[in-house]
């Protein structure tokens, strides 16, 4: 019964960690290249999910359709956000881009709270479910899980296989000895910066299919606080380093939760949260790097 | 030159916390307003402790008021049924206020004061869900039902006094807890620890290597703040609101109104958090009177335009335009 009841909750897991690891990938990647953390990060994931939602419900758009609306949407906003504050403050002290950043989430939650107000909203895409014996898996969790994979692995490829993917790379390993081989390190930190968004907002569709009615503008708090501590699993600056880290959290997640729950007395939902918490400062103190990278 | 004496800056900043308490001792309806005023300048001045004096931003920081606000909740709960203690149970409780805080700054800053810059950022900006989260689940303290105290206040103190209390005692607390981390901070300034917070703010690195015990002066810092936030949550929450839930105590909107606060001000200064506290406080009053609910909205733009334009904040402008008058001895 208990290992029936672990093993599916780590099937949900795997699910909800592809997709977790999917919206840490915009955090990593623009760590990577510009060494500014994005305090904002959750705030964009909202952006994602309501946008979304608007689609679905006025509209009767496909999520899966939302995707690239919502990765547009996502480029549009990082360029406006790089150009008018970021591009300012990356040779100033870190102070300035982590102030920035966060200034930028608080503003965004306030826009879409205007817009939309404060109360929780949710939609609900029937497709069906699959019986998988030990649990039950919605069809549009799936599909997530899938989508995940598919821009994970676009990215990988766009990485290794284009010019604009080399330069990026380039900067990450050394802006200095890039600039010195005539890459236009200025373009590279304002398409990963787009592009480091886009993702974030994209994924932000992807979460929607995990929380039927948890849609609010200040649900992204939660996910920053996940994307830090899966993207310090992942080593911080590595985009699939983010994708790995998000897999393992999912499993740490659901499996705790399982035991978490037979623990008498205890509230087993806000535990797992704690213990993401606990995990960061943990990774933090002794692998800085991340557990997934070799030594 | 001739040497300025040490706590001139002091008097601009008791200035003005004494105009406040004198417009609201005299003139009607006042009080709410300056109570609301004295508080932001008293969580600016505590925030800047450490984030003014370092550099580094504790996303956080609420945790330690919300934990010193658990400390008088913890006091006056658990202690009320000793009946010989007294009213001496609110001494007590800002006794715990103050080493519940220092001792959660002690713990996150054994794991994050080893950090530098971003990954600093990082390990704090959980503290205050991670710290909720814990209560909740683990269903401490009462866990999420949080605890309501104003019966226990009232079988102590009495009735009236404990009106008294909540409705006027509390609010010259946090006066004196402001005018408190004014003092702290000037004397700070003025000591080695200020000396040495500057050259690690500025290069860590380079006060590295001149010999600077950079770590151990973050350290006080740290703790520093962290003691007046655990006072300030003790008084301005426990004591004016006599509960405390966890959502509201380990809310991250008062980071962000910490920060802003003393970015508008300037960060590093004296001055700079009690300007900050009342341009923002003055502003929020009147917005909510005209724009409910438009705070955040109109000030997370203004925060950008400050970053990107006026790193230094208010007060920073006007010490750069002071200098060499002989108001510069009063603007710090």
């Amino acid at each position: 019964m208990f290992f029936e009841q672990l093993g599916g909750n780590l099937i949900q897991g795997v699910v909800l960690g592809a997709v977790y690891g999917m919206a840490t990938m915009g955090l990593s990647l623009i760590f990577g290249v510009l060494k500014v953390v994005n305090v904002g990060h959750g705030a964009f994931i909202m952006v994602g999910a309501f946008l979304t939602l608007v689609l679905f419900s006025s509209l009767g758009i496909n999520p899966l359709i939302a995707i690239p609306v919502a990765f547009g949407v996502g480029m549009a906003l990082g360029l406006v956000f790089y150009y008018t504050t970021i591009r300012k403050l990356i040779k100033a002290p870190e102070l300035a881009t982590l102030l920035a950043t966060f200034s930028i989430g608080v503003l965004l939650e306030e826009l879409v709270k205007l817009i939309f107000g404060s109360e929780f909203r949710g939609y609900n895409w029937p497709l069906g479910k699959i019986d998988l014996g030990i649990t039950v898996l919605p069809m549009s969790k799936l599909y997530a899980c899938i989508g995940s994979i598919l821009i994970a692995v676009l990215l990988y490829v766009w990485f290794k296989k284009t010019r604009a993917g080399s330069a990026v790379r380039s900067v990450v390993e050394d802006s200095e000895g890039a600039r010195v081989c005539g890459v236009n390190v200025g373009g590279a930190y304002a398409l990963s910066f787009s592009l480091g968004i886009g993702l974030t907002v994209a994924s932000g569709v992807l979460l929607t299919m995990f929380i039927p009615v948890g849609i609010n503008p200040y649900m992204g708090g939660g996910y920053t606080l996940k994307a830090f501590v899966i993207a310090v699993l992942g080593g911080l600056s590595s985009p699939y380093g983010a994708f790995f880290g998000g897999l393992v959290f999912g499993l740490i997640e659901n499996g705790s939760y399982t035991l978490f729950a037979y623990i008498p007395g205890v509230e087993p939902f806000a535990l797992t949260r704690f213990l993401s918490f606990v995990i960061l400062l943990v990774i933090l103190l002794i692998r800085p790097t991340g557990i997934l990278r070799a030594k | 030159m001739k040497q300025i004496p040490k706590y001139f800056p002091l008097i601009p900043v008791f200035a003005a916390y004494f105009i406040m308490f004198f417009l609201a001792e005299n003139m009607e309806g006042m009080w709410q307003l300056m109570s609301m005023l004295l508080f932001y300048c008293a969580l600016g001045q505590a925030f800047n402790v450490f984030m003014g004096m370092t550099g580094y931003v504790d996303f956080g920081y609420v945790a330690f008021m919300g934990v010193g606000t658990y400390g008088m909740a913890l006091s006056i709960t658990r202690l009320v049924q000793y009946e010989f203690l007294g009213a001496w149970i609110i001494l007590i409780g800002f006794g715990l206020a103050m080493v519940m805080s220092t001792l959660l700054s002690m713990a996150v800053g054994a794991v994050a004061l080893r950090l530098r810059g971003a990954y600093f950022a990082i390990a704090t900006i959980g503290v205050n869900e991670g710290f909720r989260f814990l209560i909740e689940g683990a269903r401490i303290w009462n866990g999420s039902e949080g605890m309501i105290f104003t019966a226990d206040l009232n079988k102590v103190l009495g009735r009236d006094t404990a009106a008294a209390l909540c409705t006027y005692w509390a609010d010259i607390m946090v006066l004196a807890i402001a005018a408190l981390a004014a003092f702290v901070t000037l004397v700070y300034m003025r000591s080695k620890i200020g000396y040495a917070l500057t050259a690690l703010r500025e290069d860590e690195d380079a006060a590295k290597v001149m010999g600077i015990n950079v770590t151990k002066f973050k350290v006080i810092a740290f703790i520093t703040s962290a003691c007046l936030a655990g006072l300030l949550g003790a008084t301005a929450w426990a004591l004016k609101t006599p509960y405390v839930f966890p959502p509201e105590v380990f809310e991250i909107h008062y980071t962000i109104e910490a920060i802003i606060i003393v970015m508008l001000g300037g960060a590093g200064t004296l001055l700079g958090p009690v300007v900050g506290g009342l341009v923002y406080g003055i502003s929020k009053y009147y917005l909510s009177i005209f724009l409910p609910g438009f705070q955040l909205l109109i000030f997370a733009p203004v925060i950008l335009v400050i970053i990107v334009l006026f790193p230094e904040g208010i007060v920073g402008m006007l010490k750069a335009k002071t200098r060499g008058t002989g108001l510069e001895r009063f603007i710090v």
